[in-house]
């Protein structure tokens, strides 16, 4: 454990920013809009801004990206492929605990199968994680009820959190602590361990008024999906909601369902794009031929809400898909977010 | 990178030139294929019942089923044109270039069912990604009890790899009946659905499997009938098809349920099939 004031904490990305591309929080002056974006100066990044309206798994996975250029020469009969793939060194600044988890979710899932995604771990392959706990929850949040906060426990290489006039300063790899050695920050003393411990306390019994309808119902609702014991009327009424815009899976951390497209260009190469697709879109598993073997909105709506919260999908993400942060809810125009499904079961289990 | 996984082209599409082109059916055609890498060539074993993932440049990238045998047959694939892809494939010649990835799959199941008989019921070019099992199990004859096909197409014209049943018919113990629904003139064979061969042939029960393709109506007929003549759902295997995007189980288009056709399947038996809670 080591610290750094309060307002020389952004040395920290300085110090990044030589090394790697770096991404932040940075508010938009015009709408006041929060984003995880690019940044040219770690003075752009707003470390107390509120959690970002996209999370950061673009910087991971784009929501287009080249994957893959090819020409063919049809005449000479010669083809040429070329793969491309991501080969910068990025650094995450200041990512909360929910986005963080659902980075390890996209790990797990897109490294740890059968196969392993060449193109995601290629984005991963460099990249540094500083991550940043939530000393008071924001409006949507329910990520103690996912066990994905407020505070996070792995996957960073550095983490932060802000104790009075104070950022503690953990170190999660050896990356990480030799950077700290290199900022030759000092070591914290014990005592801080208790008041990280204190923050954490009081960080979750803040939640108590903002999340109180669905604290502790998310496992009950993981038992029912799973077991299939909702009845048909409660999809049908959720899939009823929906609007079919997909933002509910594209603001999502640990969304990652994509399609791949080929796209031909005026100089005679074609782009192979691998873009960000979404399940509640019709056209989503409708094959040659018009046969679509998921017709029904329901239908679609029942799949993404299986993916966040079935065991059998759990165990390909070692936890659940849901993060708890909120966005879903928030930017739903049919108030179907994750949090007010699991409200609709939860009226259907006790009423 | 490893692009070759296991034998499995993974990431980039290996350049494969179409050899030879022949004409099936009306919209179908077989294209032999010969990959440019000695290398990839000499290393590309598949199993029955996989798929490869094939790209056609300037078009896209299909998932489409392999019919060829895994021993001793040349690496084609019979692809009827239904679509964006599949219409510029049709449109290629002889030397033309395609792209190949895969093979994926589970495939299908071999070892558990020596011994056993087994009956193939095919509708139209359901039998494209049977006709795979259907050689492998002929070449390896001695370790099987009856192998019966039942074949069903729309008319006369529309029914698959004829030149292939003739052959096989040569070979002793290998029983074939094939029906129409709408005979045309000339057509002496048998007229109906192919439910109604289930009957003619006299299947076995005991100690038989069913591998059953086709469109998801004549799917759900034929494995009503077969399961009334005493066919267990779990002795009843088929191979499902779904749009895919990338084959390697990352881009979730296939997902039913729990289940991802790419890697977990494409071939299921019934009984699995039963609890996927999706069409065919």
């Amino acid at each position: 454990m080591y610290l750094i004031e309060k307002e020389n904490v952004m040395k920290i990305a300085e110090e990044l920013a030589k090394n790697y591309e770096l991404f932040g929080p940075v508010v938009d002056k015009g709408t006041g809009q929060v984003f995880f974006d690019r940044v040219n100066d770690s003075s752009e990044i707003s470390l107390s801004a509120e959690i970002p309206a996209i999370p950061p798994k673009h910087v991971v996975f784009p929501q287009i990206e080249r994957i893959m250029k090819y020409k063919y020469d049809r005449s000479a009969k010669k083809a040429e492929i070329e793969a491309i793939l991501d080969n910068r060194s990025k650094a995450i600044f200041g990512i909360r605990p929910c986005d963080l988890t659902g980075l390890i979710v996209l790990d797990r899932f897109f490294l740890g199968q059968e196969f392993v995604d060449e193109i995601y771990r290629e984005h991963r392959k460099r990249m540094f994680i500083v991550s940043q706990n939530c000393i008071a929850p924001f409006k949507q949040c329910f990520c103690v009820c996912t066990d994905s906060g407020p505070f996070a426990d792995e996957g960073y290489d550095l983490n932060l959190t802000l104790l009075g006039d104070y950022y503690l300063v953990e170190a999660g790899s050896d990356k990480g602590k030799e950077l700290v050695q290199r900022l030759g920050l000092k070591s914290a003393d014990p005592s801080y361990a208790e008041m990280k411990k204190k923050a954490n306390d009081k960080s979750i019994s803040l939640f108590e008024s903002i999340a109180t309808d669905n604290k502790a119902w998310i496992s009950r609702v993981m038992n029912r999906i799973t077991t299939g014991f909702i009845k048909e009327d409660v999809w049908e009424y959720i899939g009823k909601q929906c609007f079919e815009c997909g933002a509910c899976t594209f603001v999502c951390p640990t969304c990652s369902c994509f399609n791949v497209e080929d796209h031909n260009r005026f100089d005679g190469t074609t782009d192979r794009l691998r873009t960000w697709d979404s399940c509640s879109f019709e056209g989503y598993t409708k094959m040659a031929g018009d046969h679509n073997p998921r017709h029904p909105v329901e239908d679609r709506r029942n799949k993404r809400f299986f993916c966040k919260l079935s065991y059998s999908q759990s165990k390909k993400y070692l936890r659940p898909g849901c993060v708890g942060c909120g966005r879903c809810q928030w930017v739903c125009p049919g108030d179907i977010g994750l949090p007010n499904v699991v409200t609709y079961i939860r009226r259907e289990i006790t009423e | 990178m490893n692009n070759i996984v296991d034998g499995k082209i993974v990431t980039v599409p290996e350049i494969a030139t179409i050899e030879e082109i022949k004409d099936e059916i009306q919209d179908v055609k077989t294209f032999y294929l010969k990959f440019d890498n000695p290398e990839v060539e000499k290393n590309f074993k598949i199993k029955s019942g996989q798929f490869v993932m094939l790209t056609v440049f300037g078009a896209g990238e299909s998932a489409i089923s392999l019919p060829p045998s895994p021993e001793n047959d040349r690496f084609h694939l019979s692809v009827r044109r239904v679509g964006k892809v599949t219409d510029a494939l049709h449109a290629l010649q002889v030397g033309d270039k395609v792209g190949i990835r895969g093979p994926f799959g589970n495939g299908f199941p071999f070892e558990e069912i020596k011994g056993k008989n087994i009956i193939y019921v095919a509708g139209g070019i359901g039998l494209i990604p049977l006709r795979s099992s259907i050689v492998h199990a002929l070449q390896h004859r001695n370790e099987f009890g009856r192998i019966i096909v039942l074949l069903g197409a729309r008319t006369p014209k529309d029914l698959m790899y004829q030149y292939n049943i003739e052959e096989w018919l040569k070979i002793p113990g290998f029983e074939c009946y094939v029906t129409v629904d709408q005979p045309t003139d000339g057509w002496t064979g048998h007229t109906g659905f192919v439910n109604s061969l289930i009957d003619k042939a006299n299947i076995p029960v005991e100690n038989t499997v069913a591998f059953v393709c086709g469109p998801p109506v004549m799917f759900n007929s034929v494995i009503n009938d077969l399961m009334k003549r005493g066919l267990k759902d779990d002795c009843i295997i088929s191979t499902l098809e779904r749009h895919m995007k990338c084959g390697i189980g990352k881009c979730q288009h296939c997902a039913i349920g729990r289940t991802l056709v790419c890697t977990d399947g494409p071939v299921y038996t019934y009984k699995q099939i039963k609890t996927l809670g999706e069409e065919i």
